[in-house]
């Protein structure tokens, strides 16, 4: 059977809507070590997410054997499940909206590049690494591509489809200076081949590494503290969930009845905008096929309202904001709007304070609930307004809600991650740091 | 699942690439997830994973290729796609042998036990939460459970199939007083079917769980300095997964990335401590019978009081570093190609008491649930949360203290371990690395580390 006479089976199995999110995806991967391949991995994947509603509740399903038994084996369990769930939520399958915007079409087909090519292009990369002042060696060199693509169908005649193709190359240098080790990378991503530049990513690797080399630990204390545009855009991406519909009703934020209040200081202003050109990957709908738009969830301070999917709006009585995502909700461009400071001067006013750019293990020392912090970080000394010597194994930290009422000053440096989040560098009144 | 005779066909053609070393492994897993949430249950899910991975290896050269379309015409595609890469004489594959018996203990796979059952078991935890204080805002309790059938076949003529059955309860609480909001969870997870509820105390967990988020909300904020940290058993291993397990695993030490390249023999800790990684414990939630490369998992003496005896070994790191594989090899999925990784790791029992170890420690930190924490394994850094910690005075616990991070060194902590206790148990978790997530214990008695680098937000003026 075809997906179509899919949706046509389940209508006669009783439920009262479903939808499919099929999603394929294609990758060559390529990495290099001392000058010889090490991996070469094509993957060639095509997923099948089943959302469907039975008797008014929800339930989910993903599936790579795509079969028409697994099919029927599923669609049953999805009943079988259904009947147990017990809460009483809005259980939505999406007509569509009136009009989705225009995205960019990036659909460079990488696979036209041949695979000679781009093992010397990374060939090339660690070569340019290796043997240079202070690189001990180069772990790791990548070349990634992907092709990517999604198509959202379902009952109720929505039929939404969207590729996008990309590749990306990073080396992974390691650094030494008598006992101190480093590793540094810089990771280029691009829509064209033509957009890898060897000498480019190496000089980049290069800098990163041999900067954070001679550290050493900090007094323990209160300390000026300024993250690097890299690293608050880190941290906005570990507490976006405290701004979904879905930890409002969950009582999982602390923002929960705070909408229209005062959060944080009137320089910290936080837009979510699908289609900013800066980001590295722009969308017209969500998961569940609702069309994206830009809006600020914190506007000078303010907390204006929380990202919604489909359930969560309907819960709050308002309009779903396009942010579904994986069963989730998330941001899709988030970021902090830059200002016009230049960075030197924005730590010129700061005597004795540490410039933050290596922040490790945010999965483990961020509580989003109560909005503390406490993370391995590295970078450099600020001194008499100047960015001096590397600083290694501190441990910053702090407490996010008090953190975004304590920014003394916000740069113009607004970069995205490879996430879903941006942000220009950010300077913190003061923040403890564990050190010596 | 395809027949035998044709895998023996796709591996033969898959030497004729000038690969030395051709091996198919197929995959198709269950998995199923259910929450309750307050009481609720609030969601079901469930996720397939299936699909083929081929690997071909040249010495110590490999391409790897994976789809989800295991069938004949595209597993031979993709062996094309990878053939161009090697130019040598080819060698011939050894006949496909026959599969050897796999333990299956599972007394109640996860489609065997009708939703409801299960359903009813996660309402009683998540109340249990709920109703210990009426400050427990949130109470979620999620059952994980999945069944992975495998195969694998090589031109060395390994033909072995092997079925795992994972289940995990994994429940956490929220506790709000006034602004102050803090969290607390627990996950244990075993190798077995739905029995596991019938042998853990789950009851007792949920309770715990409630407990320490509520004494969470009035702990003081960890005062950042270096002192004496008291690490306690289970889950408190994790340092020692993280610190010392990873830099063991060949994909470190065959790139020299290790501290412990070239110490084999040598002394790399203190003399208290001795571990292993197991792929054989009972029930354990990173017991296996066989590896993903079909090889039997085995118990590797990694450390011997203090002296380096072993590393964690896969099949094509065994050939760069010129050592035999150990039945460490293990991927997530068919999308990984295999490497060498952790069953379940853990410090060995010692003689000491835990009381007394508190006893004699005159003023340091008791972290007695650890959180996560990840290591860098060129450098040897490695950062831990605990996630529920008191401080010792004068050989008792006094003061709740929260957001505890410990840093340091691999090669440091080991020699800064001066006591071990005798009260050996094991936590779970899901280990991230190359071959992507996979189920590992980790484990240790209580031990206690002489100093450590303790960072935190408190003692602000």
């Amino acid at each position: 059977m075809n997906y179509t006479q899919w949706l046509e089976e389940a209508k006669r199995k009783g439920f009262d809507d479903i939808e499919f999110f099929i999603s394929g995806s294609k990758t060559t991967k390529i990495s290099v070590y001392e000058g010889k391949v090490d991996q070469n991995v094509q993957s060639d994947v095509v997923s099948l997410s089943i959302r469907a509603v039975y008797q008014k509740k929800l339930v989910t399903a993903k599936l790579e054997n795509l079969s028409d038994e697994t099919m029927h084996l599923t669609l049953d369990a999805l009943i079988e499940n259904a009947q147990a769930i017990t809460a009483e939520e809005p259980a939505i399958i999406y007509e569509g909206s009136a009009s989705y915007p225009e995205v960019p079409v990036e659909d460079f087909d990488f696979s036209t590049i041949p695979t000679e090519d781009k093992i010397k292009l990374v060939q090339d990369l660690e070569a340019s690494i290796n043997g240079q002042e202070f690189v001990k060696q180069v772990q790791t060199t990548i070349y990634q591509e992907n092709e990517n693509s999604t198509q959202i169908l379902n009952s109720k005649g929505l039929n939404l489809a969207h590729k996008n193709t990309f590749a990306y190359v990073y080396a992974v240098g390691v650094f030494e200076k008598g006992e101190d080790i480093k590793t540094a990378y810089d990771i280029k991503i691009a829509k064209q081949y033509n957009e890898f530049n060897v000498s480019e990513m190496a000089q980049k690797t290069l800098e990163k590494g041999r900067a954070k080399l001679g550290g050493t630990s900090l007094k323990s204390g209160a300390y000026p503290v300024v993250f690097s545009n890299d690293m608050f855009a880190d941290i906005l991406g570990v507490y976006s969930s405290i701004f979904t519909g879905e930890a409002a009703y969950r009582n999982l934020t602390a923002l929960k009845d705070k909408v229209g209040e005062k959060i944080a200081l009137e320089s910290f202003t936080l837009i979510d905008d699908p289609l900013h050109p800066d980001a590295y990957f722009q969308s017209a709908f969500d998961d569940e096929g609702v069309a994206c738009h830009a809006f600020s969830l914190v506007d000078q301070g303010v907390f204006k309202g929380w990202m919604h999917n489909l359930k969560t709006a309907m819960i709050f009585n308002e309009e779903p904001t396009g942010h579904a995502s994986g069963g989730g909700i998330r941001p899709t461009n988030l970021y902090l709007k830059p200002t016009d400071v230049a960075f030197e001067d924005l730590i010129q006013p700061i005597q004795d304070g540490v410039y933050i750019t290596d922040l490790v293990g945010l999965h483990a020392g961020v509580k989003t609930v109560s909005g503390d912090f406490s993370l391995q970080a590295g970078g450099f000394r600020i001194e008499n307004g100047k960015v001096t010597t590397p600083v290694k194994m501190i441990v910053v930290s702090g407490n996010f809600f008090t953190m975004i009422n304590a920014i003394e000053g916000i740069g113009s440096d607004l970069k995205f991650g490879l996430g879903s989040t941006g942000s220009p560098s950010v300077y913190i009144k003061e923040l403890m740091i564990g050190g010596e | 699942m395809l027949e035998k005779a044709t895998l023996q066909t796709l591996i033969e053609e898959a030497l004729e690439t000038g690969a030395d070393f051709a091996e198919i492994f197929l995959e198709n897993t269950n998995q199923s997830v259910i929450r309750v949430t307050s009481g609720e249950v609030t969601n079901i899910s469930r996720n397939n994973v299936s699909g083929a991975g081929i690997r071909l290896i040249q010495g110590v050269d490999e391409v790897y290729g994976y789809t989800n379309k295991a069938d004949e015409t595209s597993i031979r595609n993709i062996i094309h796609n990878l053939r161009a890469t090697y130019q040598s004489e080819q060698v011939k594959a050894t006949p496909l042998g026959e599969a050897k018996p796999y333990v299956h203990n599972a007394k109640r796979p996860m489609d065997s036990v009708p939703v409801k059952e299960k359903t009813d078991v996660l309402v009683r935890l998540s109340n249990i939460m709920s109703q210990h204080d009426e400050r427990i805002v949130q109470s979620i309790a999620q059952l994980i459970e999945w069944e992975q059938d495998i195969l694998v076949v090589n031109s060395h003529g390994t033909y072995q199939d092997d079925k795992r059955t994972y289940i995990r309860a994994v429940m956490m609480a929220v506790a709000k007083d006034g602004n102050v909001m803090q969290e607390a969870y627990e996950g244990p997870g075993r190798f077995m079917g739905f029995e596991m509820v019938e042998e853990i105390d789950l009851d007792a967990l949920a309770k715990d769980v409630a407990i320490s988020a509520i004494n969470l909300l009035t702990a003081e904020d960890m005062v950042s300095q270096v002192m004496p940290v008291v690490i306690h058993n289970g889950f408190g291993g994790v340092i020692f997964h993280e610190a010392c397990g990873h830099p063991l695993e060949a994909t470190a030490v065959a790139k020299g990335l290790s501290p412990f390249v070239g110490k084999m023999g040598e002394k790399i800790a203190s003399d208290v401590v001795t571990a292993y990684d197991d792929g054989n414990v009972e029930g354990a939630w990173g017991r296996l019978s066989y590896d993903d490369e079909g090889r039997p998992t085995q118990k590797n003496l990694l450390i011997e009081n203090g002296v380096l005896k072993g590393y964690l070994i896969d099949y094509r790191n065994s050939r760069k570093m010129k050592m035999d594989p150990t039945g460490s090899a293990r991927r997530q999925s068919y999308k990984f190609s295999p490497t060498s990784r952790m069953n379940s790791t853990y410090i060995a029992a010692g003689k000491d008491k835990y009381e007394d170890i508190i006893k004699d420690t005159k003023y340091g930190l008791f972290a007695k649930k650890m959180g996560g924490g990840t290591v860098q394994p060129a450098t040897g850094e490695f950062n831990f949360a605990v996630q529920e910690g008191y401080l010792i005075e004068d050989g008792k616990l006094t003061k709740p203290v929260r957001g505890a991070m410990l840093i340091g060194h691999g090669k440091d902590i080991l020699f800064k371990i001066d006591r071990v206790a005798d009260n050996l148990t094991f936590g779970q978790g899901m280990c991230g690395s190359l071959s992507g997530s996979i189920p590992t214990d980790v484990g240790q008695p209580t031990i206690r580390v002489q100093s450590l680098t303790v960072g935190g937000g408190g003692g602000k003026a």
